[in-house]
Protein backbone atom coordinates (compact mmCIF):
# COMPACT_ATOMS: atom_id res chain seq x y z
CA UNK A 1 0.00 0.00 0.00
CA UNK A 2 2.99 2.35 1.01
CA UNK A 3 4.49 1.59 -2.67
CA UNK A 4 1.36 2.03 -4.99
CA UNK A 5 0.62 5.64 -2.77
CA UNK A 6 4.55 6.75 -3.09
CA UNK A 7 4.12 8.61 0.12
CA UNK A 8 7.10 8.80 2.64
CA UNK A 9 6.67 8.65 5.93
CA UNK A 10 8.03 10.49 8.82
CA UNK A 11 10.32 9.07 11.53
CA UNK A 12 7.16 8.95 14.25
CA UNK A 13 5.01 7.36 11.40
CA UNK A 14 7.35 4.47 10.83
CA UNK A 15 8.28 4.01 14.02
CA UNK A 16 3.83 3.50 14.39
CA UNK A 17 3.61 1.06 11.62
CA UNK A 18 6.89 -0.63 13.03
CA UNK A 19 5.10 -0.97 16.89
CA UNK A 20 1.80 -2.16 14.90
CA UNK A 21 3.71 -4.96 13.33
CA UNK A 22 5.30 -6.02 16.51
CA UNK A 23 1.71 -6.11 18.26
CA UNK A 24 0.62 -8.03 15.45
CA UNK A 25 3.86 -10.83 15.96
CA UNK A 26 3.09 -10.37 20.02
CA UNK A 27 -0.87 -10.60 18.90
CA UNK A 28 0.02 -14.03 16.78
CA UNK A 29 1.80 -15.65 19.60
CA UNK A 30 -1.39 -14.48 22.37
CA UNK A 31 -3.49 -16.27 20.02
CA UNK A 32 -1.24 -19.57 19.82
CA UNK A 33 -0.80 -19.44 24.10
CA UNK A 34 -4.42 -19.71 24.29
CA UNK A 35 -5.03 -16.13 26.14
CA UNK A 36 -8.26 -14.84 23.65
CA UNK A 37 -8.81 -11.61 25.70
CA UNK A 38 -5.09 -10.11 25.32
CA UNK A 39 -5.12 -11.55 21.61
CA UNK A 40 -8.77 -9.49 21.32
CA UNK A 41 -6.92 -6.17 22.90
CA UNK A 42 -3.95 -5.96 20.90
CA UNK A 43 -6.16 -6.86 17.63
CA UNK A 44 -8.21 -3.66 18.57
CA UNK A 45 -5.19 -1.76 18.74
CA UNK A 46 -3.62 -2.90 15.77
CA UNK A 47 -6.88 -2.41 13.99
CA UNK A 48 -6.74 0.90 15.92
CA UNK A 49 -3.19 2.21 14.54
CA UNK A 50 -4.00 0.42 10.98
CA UNK A 51 -7.00 3.17 11.12
CA UNK A 52 -5.07 5.94 12.05
CA UNK A 53 -2.57 5.42 9.42
CA UNK A 54 -5.53 5.10 6.53
CA UNK A 55 -6.90 8.09 7.71
CA UNK A 56 -3.30 9.92 7.95
CA UNK A 57 -2.59 8.42 4.32
CA UNK A 58 -6.38 10.04 3.08
CA UNK A 59 -5.64 13.30 4.30
CA UNK A 60 -1.98 13.60 2.82
CA UNK A 61 -3.22 12.35 -0.30
CA UNK A 62 -6.44 15.04 -0.14
CA UNK A 63 -3.84 17.78 0.70
CA UNK A 64 -1.78 16.33 -2.57
CA UNK A 65 -4.60 16.34 -4.82
CA UNK A 66 -5.55 20.02 -3.30
CA UNK A 67 -2.22 21.67 -3.28
CA UNK A 68 -2.27 20.38 -7.49
CA UNK A 69 -5.57 21.93 -7.58
CA UNK A 70 -4.54 24.87 -6.10
CA UNK A 71 -1.91 25.71 -8.15
CA UNK A 72 -3.92 24.83 -11.27
CA UNK A 73 -6.32 27.30 -10.36
CA UNK A 74 -3.57 30.13 -9.77
CA UNK A 75 -2.05 29.35 -13.16
CA UNK A 76 -4.90 29.64 -15.07
CA UNK A 77 -6.04 32.99 -13.05
CA UNK A 78 -2.56 34.20 -13.54
CA UNK A 79 -2.61 33.12 -17.58
CA UNK A 80 -6.03 34.63 -18.55
CA UNK A 81 -5.20 37.79 -16.53
CA UNK A 82 -2.22 37.99 -18.64
CA UNK A 83 -3.77 37.46 -21.67
CA UNK A 84 -6.92 39.31 -20.65
CA UNK A 85 -5.27 43.05 -19.36
CA UNK A 86 -2.28 44.91 -21.25
CA UNK A 87 -0.06 43.14 -18.21
CA UNK A 88 1.64 40.73 -20.51
CA UNK A 89 2.67 43.62 -22.50
CA UNK A 90 4.13 45.33 -19.53
CA UNK A 91 6.15 42.21 -18.44
CA UNK A 92 7.52 41.54 -22.10
CA UNK A 93 8.50 45.56 -22.33
CA UNK A 94 10.21 45.09 -18.59
CA UNK A 95 12.34 42.25 -19.73
CA UNK A 96 13.15 43.66 -23.08
CA UNK A 97 14.48 46.81 -21.86
CA UNK A 98 16.59 44.52 -18.68
CA UNK A 99 18.00 42.56 -21.18
CA UNK A 100 18.73 45.18 -24.14
CA UNK A 101 22.15 46.24 -23.02
CA UNK A 102 22.84 42.18 -22.62
CA UNK A 103 21.19 41.51 -25.94
CA UNK A 104 22.80 44.41 -28.01
CA UNK A 105 26.52 42.73 -27.13
CA UNK A 106 25.41 39.20 -27.51
CA UNK A 107 24.14 40.48 -31.44
CA UNK A 108 27.59 42.18 -32.11
CA UNK A 109 29.61 38.94 -30.61
CA UNK A 110 27.80 36.60 -32.36
CA UNK A 111 27.96 38.68 -35.67
CA UNK A 112 31.79 38.92 -35.57
CA UNK A 113 32.29 35.66 -34.60
CA UNK A 114 29.85 33.96 -37.22
CA UNK A 115 31.67 36.77 -39.49
CA UNK A 116 35.12 35.34 -38.76
CA UNK A 117 34.24 31.59 -38.67
CA UNK A 118 32.67 32.19 -42.46
CA UNK A 119 35.59 33.99 -43.39
CA UNK A 120 37.53 30.59 -42.73
CA UNK A 121 35.07 27.72 -43.80
CA UNK A 122 34.21 29.58 -47.07
CA UNK A 123 37.13 31.17 -48.16
CA UNK A 124 36.95 29.42 -51.62
CA UNK A 125 33.39 30.76 -52.05
CA UNK A 126 34.01 34.19 -51.43
CA UNK A 127 36.59 34.07 -54.35
CA UNK A 128 34.16 33.25 -56.62
CA UNK A 129 32.08 35.72 -55.06
CA UNK A 130 34.12 38.42 -55.46
CA UNK A 131 35.09 37.26 -59.22
CA UNK A 132 30.78 37.54 -59.87
CA UNK A 133 30.44 40.88 -57.93
CA UNK A 134 33.42 42.64 -59.93
CA UNK A 135 31.51 41.66 -62.92
CA UNK A 136 28.24 42.99 -61.54
CA UNK A 137 29.92 45.69 -60.68
CA UNK A 138 30.86 46.62 -63.98
CA UNK A 139 27.49 46.21 -65.63
CA UNK A 140 25.79 48.12 -62.75
CA UNK A 141 27.89 50.86 -63.45
CA UNK A 142 27.02 50.46 -67.29
CA UNK A 143 23.55 50.68 -66.15
CA UNK A 144 24.17 53.92 -63.51
CA UNK A 145 25.40 55.93 -66.35
CA UNK A 146 22.22 55.22 -68.33
CA UNK A 147 19.87 55.82 -65.58
CA UNK A 148 21.68 58.46 -64.59
CA UNK A 149 20.82 60.27 -67.99
CA UNK A 150 17.27 59.29 -67.41
CA UNK A 151 16.91 60.78 -64.21
CA UNK A 152 18.23 64.85 -65.60
CA UNK A 153 16.23 63.93 -68.36
CA UNK A 154 12.92 63.06 -66.53
CA UNK A 155 13.47 66.27 -64.36
CA UNK A 156 13.75 68.44 -67.39
CA UNK A 157 10.10 66.97 -68.54
CA UNK A 158 8.92 67.38 -64.82
CA UNK A 159 9.66 71.14 -64.79
CA UNK A 160 8.35 71.20 -68.09
CA UNK A 161 4.88 69.48 -67.32
CA UNK A 162 4.85 71.49 -63.43
CA UNK A 163 4.75 68.01 -61.87
CA UNK A 164 6.28 68.20 -58.14
CA UNK A 165 8.88 65.46 -56.64
CA UNK A 166 6.84 62.56 -55.06
CA UNK A 167 7.14 63.14 -51.07
CA UNK A 168 10.00 61.28 -49.81
CA UNK A 169 9.27 58.90 -47.01
CA UNK A 170 10.20 59.22 -42.82
CA UNK A 171 12.43 56.79 -42.01
CA UNK A 172 13.10 56.27 -38.62
CA UNK A 173 16.40 54.46 -37.70
CA UNK A 174 16.16 51.52 -35.11
CA UNK A 175 18.72 48.79 -34.10
CA UNK A 176 17.96 45.17 -33.82
CA UNK A 177 18.46 43.61 -30.80
CA UNK A 178 16.88 39.94 -30.71
CA UNK A 179 15.15 37.45 -33.16
CA UNK A 180 12.77 35.28 -31.81
CA UNK A 181 13.06 31.91 -30.73
CA UNK A 182 11.01 29.54 -33.03
CA UNK A 183 9.36 32.32 -35.91
CA UNK A 184 10.59 34.50 -38.20
CA UNK A 185 10.68 37.85 -36.53
CA UNK A 186 12.90 40.08 -34.98
CA UNK A 187 13.09 42.90 -31.80
CA UNK A 188 14.46 46.53 -32.45
CA UNK A 189 14.63 48.85 -30.06
CA UNK A 190 11.88 51.55 -30.90
CA UNK A 191 7.73 51.15 -29.74
CA UNK A 192 4.85 52.93 -29.50
CA UNK A 193 6.58 55.62 -27.14
CA UNK A 194 8.93 56.86 -30.20
CA UNK A 195 6.15 56.53 -32.46
CA UNK A 196 5.94 53.03 -34.15
CA UNK A 197 2.64 51.56 -34.93
CA UNK A 198 1.53 48.54 -36.17
CA UNK A 199 1.51 47.46 -39.83
CA UNK A 200 4.29 49.74 -40.96
CA UNK A 201 7.22 48.22 -43.23
CA UNK A 202 10.47 47.56 -42.38
CA UNK A 203 13.58 48.20 -44.78
CA UNK A 204 17.67 48.31 -44.92
CA UNK A 205 19.45 51.07 -45.71
CA UNK A 206 19.74 49.77 -49.14
CA UNK A 207 16.06 49.77 -49.64
CA UNK A 208 15.73 46.28 -49.62
CA UNK A 209 12.04 45.23 -47.82
CA UNK A 210 12.24 43.35 -44.01
CA UNK A 211 9.00 43.15 -43.00
CA UNK A 212 6.42 44.65 -41.47
CA UNK A 213 6.30 46.05 -37.97
CA UNK A 214 4.17 43.19 -35.69
CA UNK A 215 3.48 43.69 -31.72
CA UNK A 216 4.28 47.33 -30.55
CA UNK A 217 5.69 47.73 -26.62
CA UNK A 218 6.04 50.78 -24.99
CA UNK A 219 9.62 50.82 -26.11
CA UNK A 220 10.39 47.84 -28.22
CA UNK A 221 8.75 46.51 -31.08
CA UNK A 222 8.60 43.41 -33.37
CA UNK A 223 9.00 43.21 -36.84
CA UNK A 224 7.43 40.46 -38.52
CA UNK A 225 9.68 39.44 -41.55
CA UNK A 226 8.65 38.81 -45.04
CA UNK A 227 9.79 35.27 -44.85
CA UNK A 228 7.27 34.09 -41.70
CA UNK A 229 4.75 31.88 -42.76
CA UNK A 230 1.78 34.63 -41.44
CA UNK A 231 3.31 36.79 -44.44
CA UNK A 232 1.71 37.31 -47.40
CA UNK A 233 1.95 40.27 -50.45
CA UNK A 234 1.88 41.38 -54.05
CA UNK A 235 5.57 41.71 -56.06
CA UNK A 236 6.30 41.96 -59.55
CA UNK A 237 9.06 41.11 -61.98
CA UNK A 238 9.57 44.61 -63.34
CA UNK A 239 11.59 43.80 -66.05
CA UNK A 240 8.67 41.28 -67.76
CA UNK A 241 5.86 42.57 -65.96
CA UNK A 242 4.71 39.70 -63.81
CA UNK A 243 2.63 39.82 -61.08
CA UNK A 244 2.36 37.02 -58.20
CA UNK A 245 2.42 37.04 -54.70
CA UNK A 246 5.03 36.57 -52.41
CA UNK A 247 4.51 33.77 -49.57
CA UNK A 248 6.76 33.32 -46.24
CA UNK A 249 7.96 30.12 -45.87
CA UNK A 250 9.35 30.28 -41.99
CA UNK A 251 13.54 30.16 -41.82
CA UNK A 252 14.35 32.82 -43.79
CA UNK A 253 12.40 30.91 -46.95
CA UNK A 254 10.17 32.62 -49.55
CA UNK A 255 8.21 31.44 -52.14
CA UNK A 256 6.88 33.35 -55.22
CA UNK A 257 3.25 31.89 -56.15
CA UNK A 258 0.86 32.65 -58.30
CA UNK A 259 2.49 33.11 -61.69
CA UNK A 260 0.60 32.10 -64.62
CA UNK A 261 2.24 29.31 -66.31
CA UNK A 262 2.37 31.18 -69.84
CA UNK A 263 4.93 33.82 -68.44
CA UNK A 264 8.30 33.08 -68.84
CA UNK A 265 10.50 33.63 -65.78
CA UNK A 266 14.07 32.89 -65.47
CA UNK A 267 16.23 32.34 -62.23
CA UNK A 268 18.15 35.49 -60.99
CA UNK A 269 15.09 37.38 -62.25
CA UNK A 270 14.77 40.53 -59.51
CA UNK A 271 11.88 40.29 -57.78
CA UNK A 272 10.24 43.99 -55.80
CA UNK A 273 6.83 44.74 -54.17
CA UNK A 274 4.12 46.31 -56.34
CA UNK A 275 1.24 48.12 -55.20
CA UNK A 276 -1.19 45.14 -55.17
CA UNK A 277 -2.40 44.37 -51.74
CA UNK A 278 -1.26 47.94 -50.74
CA UNK A 279 0.64 46.20 -47.90
CA UNK A 280 4.01 47.54 -48.97
CA UNK A 281 5.59 50.62 -50.66
CA UNK A 282 5.52 50.40 -54.22
CA UNK A 283 9.79 49.02 -55.39
CA UNK A 284 11.00 47.56 -52.45
CA UNK A 285 13.82 45.13 -53.46
CA UNK A 286 12.25 41.18 -52.20
CA UNK A 287 14.80 39.00 -53.87
CA UNK A 288 16.04 37.13 -56.62
CA UNK A 289 14.60 34.27 -58.09
CA UNK A 290 16.37 30.95 -56.96
CA UNK A 291 14.82 27.52 -58.87
CA UNK A 292 11.60 27.71 -60.79
CA UNK A 293 8.43 25.42 -60.53
CA UNK A 294 6.52 24.50 -63.07
CA UNK A 295 3.79 21.91 -63.02
CA UNK A 296 1.59 20.65 -66.52
CA UNK A 297 -1.12 19.80 -64.36
CA UNK A 298 -1.42 23.50 -62.15
CA UNK A 299 -2.45 27.02 -63.91
CA UNK A 300 0.32 28.78 -62.29
CA UNK A 301 3.92 28.23 -61.78
CA UNK A 302 5.78 28.91 -58.84
CA UNK A 303 9.28 30.23 -57.84
CA UNK A 304 11.32 30.10 -54.41
CA UNK A 305 13.02 33.06 -53.84
CA UNK A 306 15.98 33.80 -52.41
CA UNK A 307 15.87 36.97 -49.91
CA UNK A 308 17.62 39.98 -50.82
CA UNK A 309 18.41 40.41 -47.31
CA UNK A 310 21.03 38.74 -44.23
CA UNK A 311 19.40 39.09 -41.15
CA UNK A 312 22.76 37.72 -39.61
CA UNK A 313 24.92 41.27 -41.50
CA UNK A 314 22.32 43.52 -39.95
CA UNK A 315 21.95 45.78 -37.40
CA UNK A 316 20.39 49.11 -37.92
CA UNK A 317 16.99 49.38 -39.75
CA UNK A 318 14.62 51.82 -41.49
CA UNK A 319 10.85 52.13 -40.40
CA UNK A 320 8.89 53.96 -43.32
CA UNK A 321 6.79 55.85 -40.77
CA UNK A 322 4.79 57.55 -44.27
CA UNK A 323 4.33 54.93 -46.74
CA UNK B 1 15.15 24.19 -3.01
CA UNK B 2 15.71 28.31 -2.84
CA UNK B 3 19.57 27.69 -4.41
CA UNK B 4 18.23 25.60 -6.90
CA UNK B 5 15.62 27.78 -8.13
CA UNK B 6 18.10 30.98 -8.25
CA UNK B 7 20.70 28.60 -10.15
CA UNK B 8 17.36 27.98 -12.89
CA UNK B 9 16.69 31.32 -12.93
CA UNK B 10 19.82 32.54 -14.09
CA UNK B 11 20.67 29.84 -16.30
CA UNK B 12 17.42 29.82 -18.30
CA UNK B 13 17.99 33.75 -18.19
CA UNK B 14 21.33 33.70 -20.07
CA UNK B 15 20.41 30.38 -22.46
CA UNK B 16 17.39 32.15 -23.23
CA UNK B 17 19.07 35.65 -24.42
CA UNK B 18 22.53 33.64 -25.96
CA UNK B 19 19.31 31.67 -28.51
CA UNK B 20 17.62 34.85 -29.00
CA UNK B 21 21.00 37.16 -29.78
CA UNK B 22 23.98 35.09 -30.29
CA UNK B 23 22.92 31.74 -31.66
CA UNK B 24 20.58 33.03 -34.21
CA UNK B 25 24.24 33.89 -36.39
CA UNK B 26 24.72 30.38 -36.44
CA UNK B 27 21.47 28.71 -37.52
CA UNK B 28 21.53 25.48 -39.80
CA UNK B 29 18.80 26.51 -42.45
CA UNK B 30 17.26 28.85 -40.13
CA UNK B 31 17.03 26.86 -37.07
CA UNK B 32 18.08 27.58 -33.71
CA UNK B 33 18.03 24.48 -31.48
CA UNK B 34 15.64 26.02 -28.63
CA UNK B 35 18.24 25.45 -25.66
CA UNK B 36 15.35 26.39 -23.18
CA UNK B 37 13.45 23.60 -23.82
CA UNK B 38 16.63 20.80 -24.29
CA UNK B 39 17.72 21.61 -20.78
CA UNK B 40 14.09 21.39 -19.22
CA UNK B 41 13.66 18.00 -21.34
CA UNK B 42 16.83 17.08 -19.29
CA UNK B 43 15.82 18.19 -15.67
CA UNK B 44 12.93 15.77 -16.15
CA UNK B 45 14.63 13.10 -17.51
CA UNK B 46 17.29 13.23 -15.21
CA UNK B 47 16.22 15.14 -12.19
CA UNK B 48 16.35 14.14 -8.44
CA UNK B 49 12.82 15.48 -7.04
CA UNK B 50 9.33 16.41 -8.72
CA UNK B 51 9.42 20.13 -7.12
CA UNK B 52 12.94 20.88 -9.25
CA UNK B 53 11.27 19.48 -12.36
CA UNK B 54 8.08 21.80 -12.07
CA UNK B 55 10.11 24.79 -11.22
CA UNK B 56 12.88 24.08 -14.53
CA UNK B 57 9.53 23.78 -16.52
CA UNK B 58 7.56 26.91 -15.15
CA UNK B 59 11.04 29.40 -14.99
CA UNK B 60 11.75 28.00 -18.59
CA UNK B 61 8.62 28.17 -19.69
CA UNK B 62 8.23 31.74 -18.85
CA UNK B 63 11.23 32.63 -20.09
CA UNK B 64 10.25 31.69 -23.60
CA UNK B 65 6.96 33.21 -23.29
CA UNK B 66 8.25 36.72 -22.40
CA UNK B 67 11.05 36.06 -25.19
CA UNK B 68 8.84 34.77 -28.16
CA UNK B 69 7.14 37.40 -30.00
CA UNK B 70 3.81 36.52 -30.31
CA UNK B 71 2.24 37.00 -33.93
CA UNK B 72 0.79 33.36 -34.43
CA UNK B 73 -1.40 33.89 -31.98
CA UNK B 74 0.24 32.04 -29.30
CA UNK B 75 -1.36 33.32 -25.64
CA UNK B 76 1.21 34.16 -23.08
CA UNK B 77 1.64 30.91 -21.43
CA UNK B 78 1.81 28.62 -23.94
CA UNK B 79 5.37 27.74 -23.19
CA UNK B 80 4.71 27.49 -19.23
CA UNK B 81 1.71 24.63 -20.10
CA UNK B 82 3.64 23.06 -22.84
CA UNK B 83 6.68 22.41 -20.19
CA UNK B 84 4.00 21.11 -18.02
CA UNK B 85 2.76 18.98 -19.81
CA UNK B 86 6.17 17.72 -20.74
CA UNK B 87 7.00 17.49 -17.08
CA UNK B 88 3.14 15.52 -16.51
CA UNK B 89 4.43 13.08 -19.43
CA UNK B 90 7.66 12.69 -18.51
CA UNK B 91 6.78 11.65 -15.05
CA UNK B 92 3.82 9.15 -16.27
CA UNK B 93 6.26 7.27 -19.12
CA UNK B 94 9.09 7.22 -16.32
CA UNK B 95 7.05 5.93 -13.54
CA UNK B 96 5.01 3.41 -15.55
CA UNK B 97 7.80 1.85 -18.46
CA UNK B 98 11.39 3.25 -17.17
CA UNK B 99 13.67 1.35 -15.06
CA UNK B 100 17.23 2.89 -14.19
CA UNK B 101 19.13 0.02 -13.01
CA UNK B 102 20.75 0.64 -10.21
CA UNK B 103 23.12 -0.91 -7.35
CA UNK B 104 21.27 -1.50 -3.67
CA UNK B 105 23.75 -1.52 -0.85
CA UNK B 106 22.04 -5.00 0.93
Amino acid sequence: MLTYVGIYFSEAEAKNIHSSLSSFLSHKNSVDEGKPERANFIALQIYGKIGLMGTLLSVKLHQNIKKVIVALILLSIFIVVLNFTDFSRNINDFFFLISSPIQKSFWQAGKSVSDFATGILKTSTIKKEIEGLRFENQELLGQIAVLTELKRENEILREALGLGLEKESELMLVRIISKDISQDSILVNKGEKDGVSKGLAVITGQKVLLGRVGSVYDRFSEVVLISNKESSFGARIPEREIDGIIKGEGGFNLSFVLIPREKEILENDTVVTSVLGGVYPEGLLVGQIKTIKKSDVDPFQSAEIKPAFNVNNLDYLFIIKND
Amino acid sequence: MIKRIIFFVLIFYILTLLQTSFLVHFNVFGIVPNFVLIAVIFINLFGSSDREKVFSAVIGGFYLDVFSLNNRGEFFGFYTLILLGLFLFSKIILEKYVRFPTIKKI
